[in-house]
């Protein structure tokens, strides 16, 4: 388990972290969310024990240090691979680096580079491949040699929706074998669909913590997903209704003010008629984010 | 195997391999193959084209005349004839027909160009004393008043060969230490800086650094450039060995070989000493010194900038050698011979002229290895924080950046 314990970091006059904690159990999965410059990745570099830091984080309830180095599988937000070896050499290289020996991992390269199709061979050099498969051939580095803690700094960024999805199969292998996950991301619905807690994160300080349904059942059941052939203006008149988005002809998003107001509506719209969809849900994971950055930007 | 020998061996592995190396290798003896063959060929051009022959009927004057310029003769022809046809075949410069005629010697040069000048000063001072011995017998004059005719002014030079081939050799050494350990400084610092700040623009290293620690890395990185440095060194030493055993026997070089034995075996000794210590602790600071410099620099297009004022510094090192090399008992020869970055220099120049004792020695090479060790551990500390400062601020803002990552 990781453990990250009341962890602050101070630039100069610039606090990057203030008081930070969270934990992820072996087998679990956390998302780290936040706008750009929220201390994400000096969360991860803390972890990674590249900074001097107060507070305390344990694997294990070991600290981080050399000794756990090689149970962990670091993706940083830059891709970054050594241009002039082959693909081999460099899965290798690294791997090595974790203290695995050439002959284990070498048979496993080809079955790696087929589970992310990447295209090319493992002796094509690096720079001769696309931007695509290289991101592909750092996801390998990252997680062939069956780390126990994975960290993921935007791993999605720059995949297509296949190869994202590639990513999620493998990331719940891992998931699946008991490593403990956390990643970072700015698309929500990726972080909706992977992961079992979230924390997010605004001026290094914690904004939202805890799993994805009780985040957003924590902001109440405020919207209200309705398809009728009332108009807007009609549905903007209904009570507690703050605001009305059309999504499609007749089918519409009515933000309320008060949850409780739901009984109410749902009463008037279907005025004990057939309606084909009334759905009432918390904001999605987007909107919560969307809301916390705004209040970071008042 | 132990992180800090993957890295280590990672580094020499790739360095070995780069064509530059193999380039940076094979250049001098490509150039010493070059001119050796070119020797080679002017030699034997020289041998066959440049050469005369020496027609007389007078036998005893011919052997003579070949006997004192026997370099330049082809003794095999013998005849008008057969000199003709060398010359048009351009096998003979030329041909000399040698005569005594009513108490006159003449010699007539025939050739399809004029006389070599050297050649005509060995041609009149060859007739001239054959003219002397006729004029003598005609004059007949005892040998005792040719003799007295014969008498020249008395010119001496008295040179210590051992003294002088000394001094040549003590003046060799140092221009062939001072510019090695130039060369080998100024190619492996390029090329540490280059290395470290191409890792550093592919912003592998915090991949790197999730693995091992950054002064295991640090370490293993000089260590990898060091290996690459002494591979280079020890080639060069098994070729120059090579090249000295081929020039003993080969016939072009043999004469020189055994002429300068003396001097170049003074040469070799005074480069196969303590010198060839300071000269890799030299290399290893100033590659520590470079590494640094890598680290600064935040793209690899950047890093020959990131070299630079290392090389500055061993260029300045190399320059103030030179107004010194006549002048050892200076203060200033003694004070940097101690100093780091200059005693590779300026301890091999005492050492070559005798100027420093063995305590001096041990004093100077036991202060060039703690500040080894110590830069070593002071980068490798700091090595982290200015390795993972990869943003485009000014030079000052990432040092005191990487600074503050210190752990």
């Amino acid at each position: 388990m990781l453990e990250v314990k009341h962890v602050s970091k101070e630039f100069k006059t610039v606090k990057a972290l203030n008081d930070i904690n969270f934990t992820v159990k072996n087998g679990q999965i956390l998302g780290l969310i936040g706008q750009n410059g929220a201390g994400k990745s000096t969360t991860f570099h803390s972890i990674l024990d590249f900074l001097q830091y107060d507070g305390e984080i344990t694997w294990e309830n070991e600290p981080i240090t050399n000794n756990v180095f090689d149970q962990i599988g670091y993706l940083p937000e830059e891709r970054s691979l050594m241009p002039k070896l082959t693909v081999e050499q460099q899965i290798v290289y690294l791997a090595r680096l974790k203290n695995r020996p050439a002959k284990e991992i070498r048979p496993k390269i080809d079955e790696w580079l087929k589970k992310f199709a990447v295209k090319g061979s493992k002796k094509d050099k690096i720079k001769s491949l696309s931007k695509g498969n290289q991101q592909k051939v750092q996801l390998i580095c990252t997680m062939i040699h069956d780390p126990k803690l994975i960290i993921l700094d935007e791993p999605f960024s720059g995949l297509d929706p296949v190869n994202a999805d590639l990513l999620k199969q493998a990331i719940f292998e891992a998931k699946k074998k008991g490593a403990a996950i956390i990643f970072s991301s700015h698309d929500m619905e990726n972080v909706e669909e992977l992961c079992d807690k979230l924390v997010m994160l605004k001026n290094g300080e914690i904004v939202l913590d805890g799993t994805v349904s009780d985040v957003r059942n924590s902001f109440g059941k405020t919207h209200l997903f309705v398809t009728t052939d009332w108009t807007k203006e009609q549905l903007e008149q209904l009570p507690q209704v703050s605001s009305v988005v059309v999504r499609d002809p007749n089918k519409y998003l009515l933000e309320l003010a008060d949850e409780k107001a739901g009984n109410e509506i749902f009463e008037k719209l279907t005025d004990g008629k057939y309606i084909e969809e009334f759905s009432q849900q918390p904001p999605s994971l987007n909107e919560i984010f969307r809301m916390k950055a705004g209040v970071i930007n008042e | 195997m132990n992180k800090l020998w993957i890295v280590t061996f990672e580094t020499f592995l790739r360095q070995i391999k780069s064509w530059s190396f193999v380039a940076l290798i094979l250049g001098p003896f490509i150039i010493f193959g070059i001119s050796m063959g070119a020797g080679y060929v002017s030699y034997n051009g020289a041998e066959s084209g440049s050469d005369i022959a020496v027609i007389s009927k007078e036998t005893a004057m011919r052997e003579q005349f070949i006997k004192a310029n026997k370099d330049d003769v082809n003794q095999k022809i013998t005849t008008v004839s057969a000199a003709k046809k060398a010359v048009n075949k351009n096998k003979l410069a030329g041909y000399l027909v040698l005569k005594t005629n009513k108490n006159q010697a003449t010699a007539t040069y025939h050739g399809t160009s004029s006389i070599d000048s050297s050649l005509k000063t060995k041609v009149l001072t060859f007739t001239s004393q054959i003219q002397q011995q006729l004029n003598y017998a005609k004059a007949g004059m005892t040998l005792e008043q040719v003799q007295q005719l014969q008498q020249q002014p008395a010119f001496k030079e008295k040179i210590s060969k051992k003294t002088g081939t000394a001094k040549t050799a003590k003046l060799i050494s140092f221009w062939v230490t001072v510019i090695m350990v130039y060369t080998i400084l100024v190619t492996y610092t390029g090329i540490t800086a280059q290395e470290i700040a191409s890792e550093k623009g592919t912003k592998i290293m915090e991949i790197i650094f999730s693995s091992t620690t950054a002064s295991k890395y640090f370490i293993g990185k000089i260590l990898g450039v060091l290996l690459v440095i002494l591979t280079q060194i020890l080639i060069y030493l098994i070729g120059g060995w090579g090249g000295y055993l081929i020039a003993q026997k080969a016939s072009m070089t043999k004469d020189i070989m055994e002429q300068y034995h003396t001097l170049i075996n003074s040469v070799l000794h005074n480069l196969l000493s303590v010198n060839l210590v300071f000269l890799l602790l030299g290399v290893v600071i100033y590659t520590i010194l470079a590494a640094f410099s890598g680290a600064l620099v935040t793209k690899a297009e950047d890093a020959s900038k990131a070299a630079q004022p290392v090389t500055m510094l061993s260029m300045l090192a190399f320059f103030v050698t030179f107004p010194f090399q006549n002048n050892l008992d200076a203060v200033a020869v003694k004070i940097l011979s101690y100093v780091p970055f200059f005693s590779s220099y300026f301890m091999p120049m005492r050492v070559i002229n005798s100027e420093a004792g063995p305590v001096e020695i041990s004093i100077s090479l036991l202060i060039l290895v703690l500040s080894i060790v110590l830069l070593t551990f002071y980068i490798s500390k700091i090595y982290q924080g200015l390795m993972l400062q990869t943003d485009d601020s000014s030079f000052w803002k990432r040092f005191k950046r990487g600074l503050s990552y210190n752990k």
